[in-house]
């Protein structure tokens, strides 16, 4: 049985049909890559998962449970914890607080401990009494991938990490995550920087209006020149 | 050359007539900064605490406290029935805060009508209770020691609110929440149970407000009319959605209508209102502009 499990899902905004019978699967502990041009539908995918599209129709399992109907807080509280694109953390609460917050809305299991969390990151060690507001991207990015964990996630989404971060941040971040991705978890992981997502990913998932366009391994997809010109604008170093 | 001592007086009368001020407008900050509601409603729900106190202080129960426990259940119900009932069907909405508007201003109509059945049209009066029914003499001033009580009362409400949004997981989700709810839907939070808690200790906030104020003021069916008006001077000086802003809000137009009054008559209601028109003209945000929350 797959950890999750997308058949003929549509999402809509409004009167805009974004997703088109998308099928898409996830196994167990597996890191799965979900790429595309911008506007492709990559962030669509997620939030139709996370329940923050207003419209989704079709079969969205996870564990082997129909969550399509699901509230966003239910299916959190299923252990399925989206990395916003956007980061979003809170501006007024620091630091700590973001990761208090976190561990405490923590519901269907038990949390992780927050001061694990800076062992793991310990750029956000010495940032524990900063305010949301005053973090670079990059000490954003960490805090908001830091909060998704803490939560102790059974699937992590996350959409475009390295967005916007400064080359040493992106190495920084690649290298923890692929700590994180090693453990007992399974990734969904959306992103432009094909390559970041190609080193820690097995699978992918290429999609193209909504659509789904091609899927296969890493290891396909990297003698497939023609799919990542075609698709991802991008030539792969070797 | 006005008397030394006249001012001194008012600026006392000024900072009791502020604390109970601060106690309603401090709901309805609370109700704005987390639901982004801005509840009309929110003075009549203080009038109903002015009512249900000077009801049970009068009644067979006669004890003050009690009142204002019973104040505060009363209210908050009714928060309950208004939140869960009418308000949470219009979020969302792509007019959302007109219709919130509109809503709250109906429940202004409907129970100032129904205060009007139950309680008549007539003036209520209360005494403080009976532990405070001695004044205070300092300096040649004396002042009721009522009225240092609520004041205390209010700088303890504010205590306990801040020690709450610093340091409990309740006042972090309210502080989350007021900035991105999706997020906090994200992380597994309730939001919609959230709101209807938080709208019903706004409810009960202004509950306990009526109640405190009921010795101190004339409790009539209008009462809530004129209380909410200053409540909303006070929030948008003070900054919407800021407690700390509603606090020193609350204590400035409680002083302005205190020791304006000694210039001429009717003028210390005025003085609020140019503050407000100065204030959203100069700093819009307000004078702490939400900075905590």
């Amino acid at each position: 049985m797959s950890t999750l499990e997308l058949e003929d899902v549509n999402g809509y905004y409004g009167n805009s049909h974004i997703l088109y019978d998308l099928d898409l699967q996830v196994d167990q502990n597996e890191v799965v890559a979900l790429l595309g041009r911008n506007g492709a539908g990559k962030t669509t995918t997620l939030r139709s998962i996370t329940g923050t599209i207003p419209r989704r129709e079709g079969r969205i399992e996870f564990r082997g449970e129909n969550i399509a109907d699901d509230s966003v807080d239910e299916i959190s509280n299923k252990r399925v914890k989206l990395v916003p694109e956007e980061r979003r953390i809170f501006p007024t609460l620091t630091v700590h607080e973001n990761l208090l917050l976190s561990r405490d809305s923590c519901k269907g299991t038990e949390p992780r401990d927050v001061e694990e969390m800076y062992d793991i990151f310990p750029i956000l060690d010495d940032l524990r009494e900063n305010n949301g507001r005053n973090l670079s991207g990059g000490e954003q990015q960490m805090l908001s991938v830091a909060r998704a964990l803490v939560q102790n996630p059974d699937l992590l989404l996350l959409d475009e990490p390295t967005e916007g971060l400064a080359p040493v941040i992106v190495d920084d971040l690649e290298e923890i995550l692929e700590d994180i991705v090693s453990e007992d978890v399974t990734v969904l992981i959306t992103e432009q920087n094909v390559e970041f997502a190609l080193e820690l990913s097995e699978r992918a998932y290429i999609i193209e209006s909504g659509e789904n366009a091609w899927d296969g391994t890493i290891d396909e997809l990297r003698d497939r020149e023609d799919l990542l010109e075609k698709y991802l604008s991008v030539g792969v170093e070797e | 050359m006005v008397d030394a001592g006249i001012v001194i007086e008012q600026i006392i009368t000024g900072l009791s007539i502020g604390s109970w001020l601060f106690l309603v407008a401090i709901g309805l900050s609370l109700v704005f900064g987390v639901l982004g509601v801005l509840n009309f409603a929110h003075g009549v729900l203080f009038a109903i605490g002015a009512y249900v106190a000077v009801t049970t202080v009068q009644s067979a129960v006669g004890n003050f406290w009690i009142g204002v426990v019973a104040a505060a259940v009363v209210v908050g119900v009714i928060g309950l029935v208004i939140e869960m009932g009418f308000i949470r069907q219009l979020y969302g909405r792509a007019e959302e805060d007109l219709d919130q508007l509109l809503l709250t201003f109906a429940f202004v109509l409907i129970i100032e009508d129904i205060i009007r059945i139950i309680f008549g049209s007539g003036t209520r009066q209360m005494s403080p209770p009976a532990v405070f029914g001695f004044t205070v003499s300092a300096a040649g001033f004396s002042i009721p020691a009522y009225r240092l009580f609520v004041i205390a009362v209010s700088f303890t409400v504010m205590g306990a609110i801040l020690v709450t949004l610093k340091t409990t997981n309740f006042g972090r989700l309210v502080r989350a929440t007021s900035s991105d709810r999706d997020m906090a839907s994200l992380l597994g939070v309730n939001v919609p149970r959230l709101y209807t808690m938080v709208f019903v200790i706004g409810a009960a906030l202004a509950g306990i407000g009526g109640a405190f104020a009921a010795p101190l003021q004339s409790v009539t069916p209008a009462l809530g009319e004129t209380v909410i008006i200053e409540a909303f001077v006070i929030v948008v000086i003070g900054g919407l959605g800021s407690f700390v802003g509603t606090f020193i809000g609350a204590y400035l137009v409680g002083l302005m209508i205190a020791v304006g009054s000694i210039f001429a008559a009717g003028a210390g209601e005025l003085f609020p209102f140019i503050a407000l028109i100065a204030v959203l003209l100069l700093k819009p945000e307000g004078l702490v502009g939400g900075a905590e929350a």
